[in-house]
């Protein structure tokens, strides 16, 4: 997954209507509100526009420039808020935070592709400002309910459970054929691990435990066989 | 599920919401989920020098994913209550 706001040119039919969305994997348009300028960070406000929020992101785009259209993903939406105060902001809007990329690892980030002067990928801060303030309260419901929809992935901390499962599957089944284990001391196990340290040192702990059970039945079966 | 049955007890409290970019926003808590997405109303910053721009909203949604700590009110802190809750926890009940 991308963090971040990013460009959006993608428009369905002759590029001048509304965003294209994927649909294929359920993308639904919520809401559509056409007057809303949109803010980035400290700039000036781009506008007019219309405000697309779809059941996976929400997406600004120029009524006037058809190449000029940003993006973000409900997963990189840290918080909404309703900002009806005029000191924060001269309109009341919706404000929201940004996760970005540059947020997790401090680092640098290196050159983007585009010499464009505004990088998309640092703006931590956007607000959308509605010609009818009115809105505001119907479009922060849509923001909510969407985001609700859009959990944060668990699919690592699964792979990473299930794999510990199979760990132990797959240890077990070696154990059957021993000689493939020892000849490969550094088998797929130890590769799938990655780079995950403690992961790592727990699971060799249970593989050398297994070595050890399994061993000892393996003679105890060898001798009652021979007997 | 503790901590989200926990959470929707403290409805209508005020909690400070710690975020773990540092911001930290205090008020009452309007509604949480099973993400422990969290709204607050009434909501100000704690650090207003460092996020003027908050200052005051009105409503605020925050991801639970990116929330660090919730610092909860003295008197909504039932600890028998906390006590028995986490032991069924930990027996997986």
């Amino acid at each position: 997954m991308v963090l971040g706001l990013r460009q959006f040119t993608d428009r369905v039919g002759d590029g001048a209507g509304e965003p294209f969305l994927d649909a294929d994997n359920g993308e639904e348009l919520m809401h559509e509100q056409p007057g809303v300028a949109v803010v980035l960070g400290n700039r000036a406000p781009d506008s007019p526009g219309t405000l697309y929020i779809s059941t996976k992101q929400v997406i600004w785009l120029s009524d006037v420039d058809r190449a000029k259209g940003y993006a973000v993903d409900f997963l990189s939406l840290s918080l909404h808020a309703i900002s009806t105060d005029p000191e924060a902001y001269p309109s009341p809007c919706i404000y929201a935070q940004i996760e970005t990329e540059a947020d997790e690892d401090e680092s640098e980030g290196s050159d983007s592709e585009s010499s464009d002067a505004l990088d998309l990928s640092k703006i931590t801060e956007m607000r959308l400002v509605p010609s009818n303030p009115s809105q505001l309260d119907t479009l922060f419901d849509i923001f909510c309910q969407c985001a609700e929809l859009n959990p944060e992935p668990i699919d690592e901390e699964e792979e990473e459970q299930n794999w510990v499962f199979s760990a132990d599957q797959i240890v077990e089944e070696t154990a059957e054929e021993e000689d493939h284990f020892s000849q490969n001391p550094s088998n797929s196990i130890g590769h799938s691990n990655g780079d995950h340290d403690l992961a790592r040192t727990v699971l060799e702990l249970q593989i050398n435990d297994q070595r050890f059970e399994d061993a000892d039945e393996i003679d105890h079966d060898r001798d009652s066989g021979h007997h | 599920m503790l901590f989200f049955s926990y959470f929707k007890d403290l409805v209508g409290r005020e909690v400070t919401v710690e975020l773990k970019n540092d911001l930290a926003i205090r008020g009452t808590l309007h509604s949480v989920d099973q993400y422990l997405n969290i709204k607050l109303e009434n909501t100000r910053v704690v650090d207003q020098d460092k996020y003027p721009h908050m200052l005051s909203v009105r409503n605020c949604f925050i991801r639970g994913s990116v929330v660090r700590y919730v610092q909860l009110p003295p008197e909504g802190v039932d600890i028998e209550l906390l006590h028995d809750a986490t032991r069924r926890e930990a027996r997986g009940g």
